[in-house]
């Protein structure tokens, strides 16, 4: 009788209830994904605990980067600019590629480890992850795409219709869902396993003489900006590059508007370097050697060169390296390559 | 099934529709909610604005006419007569007034505790700091669609105002002037509190009223005096933005309630 009543109680709750508001989507139907840190890196700067990344909510965010519509042709994605084979840069693009061969004027930069970093784009334009879209969305030279548009353009699409519901408590197609929901993919893509990672923690690899020789001198001679595992402080720094008067680009002084701020740029991570050319904010150097050369020799002086490139008397010193310096620097910065990542078919479009 | 199975049953069948059915009497402590619409007048010291023709002058003897503007209201909270705080759902709050567009002019906010309130407080601006609990992304279609949006930065411009002005004895040229955060550098959100003028009472299930006269002379003659022939064109300007960030939070101010 009692296991009678249970049954009776049950129904009548449920028919009592059957009302619109009450489709509950039961929870294991959109499992939580296991954020996690790699243990040589450090605490994510982004608070994972207010958008953690779900199954559907990480296959929405997946999808959308991968959707033109979100831009004004229907063609350029975000994955259009930002490939996963060379680390989710554009390869051998010196600038980005937007609607209507529409050309930017910087380089389309790495997405990796993005939990970690704490502001975003070469000038530090955007404050947060879940802003940064924002900027190539709405940019008339990237996607030149309007939120409203986009919302719309989804909404008639059944099967995002499906995944915000899925993805999202409210259920709602919004830009605060859709950039959630980019975040999602986003953190998620976490490159941690490169022959560096697998040394620092003592996984077994070891360093090859010349690969170990490039370590020391890369933690002497580079290490103070390109810091810690994450290889950069993710400061802005003026790193003594002649002013292309083709952009003029002012770097961080565009968004701070500070004269001390003029042609800064982010200290760039060096995870995957070798697969993120062309170098530099606008993409001008084409290999690891160009790079170190004109850090040897290239660098011209200005207000705001970074003091750490200058000598005592205010002269510029720039990074003294001998050609084989410079040979094992590179070395060792192939040590940062991650195949894993590269080939990770989480974050893969097909 | 025996009597007592029976009246268990109803009572759990009731209690678990509680919320849906009318015929459940309910002792009356249950809130009460108001609806209250907020008026923006956007004036030149006395005048309401005209945009275009309307032509004003300011205490560096500049004369000025206006195109456009545009400011971003956000964060309310009414204060109760006993210093109780009623909160404006965050993510509801953000709003466009455009001088151009009059139903931007009117802002409504529903469902506001029913209770008596002595001051209203409210941002200019995005406040960037507590993001990304402000809830301002679904405020994006709203700023894109006003231009609000710096194009190649993910922030907000607070304030729009353009125009052109004629300094004296000078020739007339145009001025712009946008006010945001610059990144994390520079906020220049700011926090306004004014006192009502009479009480503003809301009450359950009515419509209260209460204006809010924007004076924008006040950008250029308040706490700072800003001269547009001293830099008319603002964008990025850590020096002049807060300036006039700072101004532009003073030129708030309430006037009559009209009771329900």
């Amino acid at each position: 009788m009692i296991k009678n009543i249970g049954y009776i109680v049950f129904i009548l709750l449920g028919a009592a209830c059957s009302s619109e508001k009450d489709e509950y989507v039961p929870i294991d139907k959109n499992p939580k994904l296991e954020f996690s840190i790699p243990s040589n890196f450090p605490e994510p700067s982004y608070n994972v605990s207010l958008n953690p990344p779900t199954e559907k909510g990480f296959e929405l965010g997946k999808k959308l980067f991968y959707d033109g519509r979100l831009s004004s042709d229907g063609v350029i994605s975000c994955g259009f600019c930002h490939i996963q084979d060379f680390a989710f840069t554009h390869h051998t693009h010196i600038v980005s590629h937007g609607v209507n061969g529409a050309l930017g004027t910087r380089n389309a930069q790495p997405l990796h480890n993005l939990a970690f970093m704490k502001e975003f784009t070469w000038d530090g334009a955007a404050i947060h992850l879940d802003l940064q879209p924002i900027i190539p969305i709405t940019a008339e030279v990237e996607m030149n795409e309007s939120f409203s548009s986009i919302l719309q353009k989804l909404e008639e699409q059944p099967e995002y219709v499906t995944l915000f519901g899925e993805a999202f408590e409210d259920q709602k197609i919004n830009s605060e869902n859709l950039l959630k929901a980019l975040s999602q993919f986003m953190i998620m893509m976490i490159s941690s396993n490169s022959k560096y990672d697998r040394i620092e923690r003592n996984e077994g690899s070891v360093f090859t003489s010349d690969e170990a020789v490039g370590f020391e001198l890369f933690t002497s001679k580079c290490a103070s900006c390109h810091a810690g595992t994450l290889f950069t402080d993710q400061s802005y720094r003026n790193n003594g590059l002649p002013v292309d008067p083709q952009y003029n680009d002012i770097g961080r002084n565009r968004v701070t508007g500070l004269v001390s701020d003029l042609y800064k740029f982010k200290v760039p991570t060096l995870r995957n370097i070798e697969l993120t050319f062309p170098y530099m904010h606008d993409g001008r150097l084409k290999t690891l050697k160009d790079v170190l050369d004109h850090y040897s020799d290239g660098m011209i002086d200005s207000e705001t060169l970074d003091p750490v490139f200058k000598k005592t008397d205010g002269t510029v010193a720039g990074i003294p390296m001998t050609e084989e310096e410079k040979q094992q620097i590179i070395s060792f910065l192939k040590t940062l390559t991650d195949d894993n990542f590269v080939n990770d078919n989480r974050f893969s479009e097909f | 099934m025996n009597k007592f199975t029976l009246i268990i049953l109803a009572i759990i069948t009731i209690i678990s529709c509680k919320d849906d059915d009318p015929n459940i009497v309910e002792i009356d402590n249950t809130p009460k909610f108001g609806t209250l619409n907020i008026n923006f007048n956007n004036k030149v010291v006395g005048d309401l604005v005209t945009l275009n023709t309307g032509s004003y002058t300011n205490l560096s003897n500049e004369t000025y006419t206006i195109s456009e503007l545009k400011y971003i209201i956000s964060n309310i909270v009414l204060v109760k007569e006993n210093g109780d705080e009623f909160t404006y759902p965050v993510a509801n709050s953000y709003f466009l007034i455009n001088e151009e567009v009059p139903s931007s002019k009117q802002v409504t906010l529903s469902n506001i505790d029913a209770s008596i309130y002595t001051k209203i407080k409210f941002g200019v601006g995005v406040d960037q700091s507590n993001y990304p609990l402000n809830g301002v992304a679904n405020f994006i279609p709203t700023a894109e669609e006003s231009g609000m949006l710096w194009s190649w930065s993910a922030g907000y411009k607070f304030l729009k105002f353009e125009g052109s002005f004629t300094p004296q004895g000078g020739t007339t040229g145009d001025f712009l002037l946008h006010i945001g955060s610059h990144g994390e550098v520079l906020d220049n959100y700011k926090e306004v509190t004014l006192d009502l003028s009479s009480t503003l009472i809301i009450g359950d299930q009515t419509t209260s009223e209460l204006s809010i006269n924007a004076d924008v002379s006040k950008i250029f003659d308040s706490t700072n005096t800003y001269s547009l022939e001293q830099k008319s064109d603002v964008q990025v300007d850590p020096v002049n933005a807060p300036i006039l960030a700072e101004n532009i939070s003073t030129m708030f101010t309430t006037i009559n309630e009209i009771p329900n």
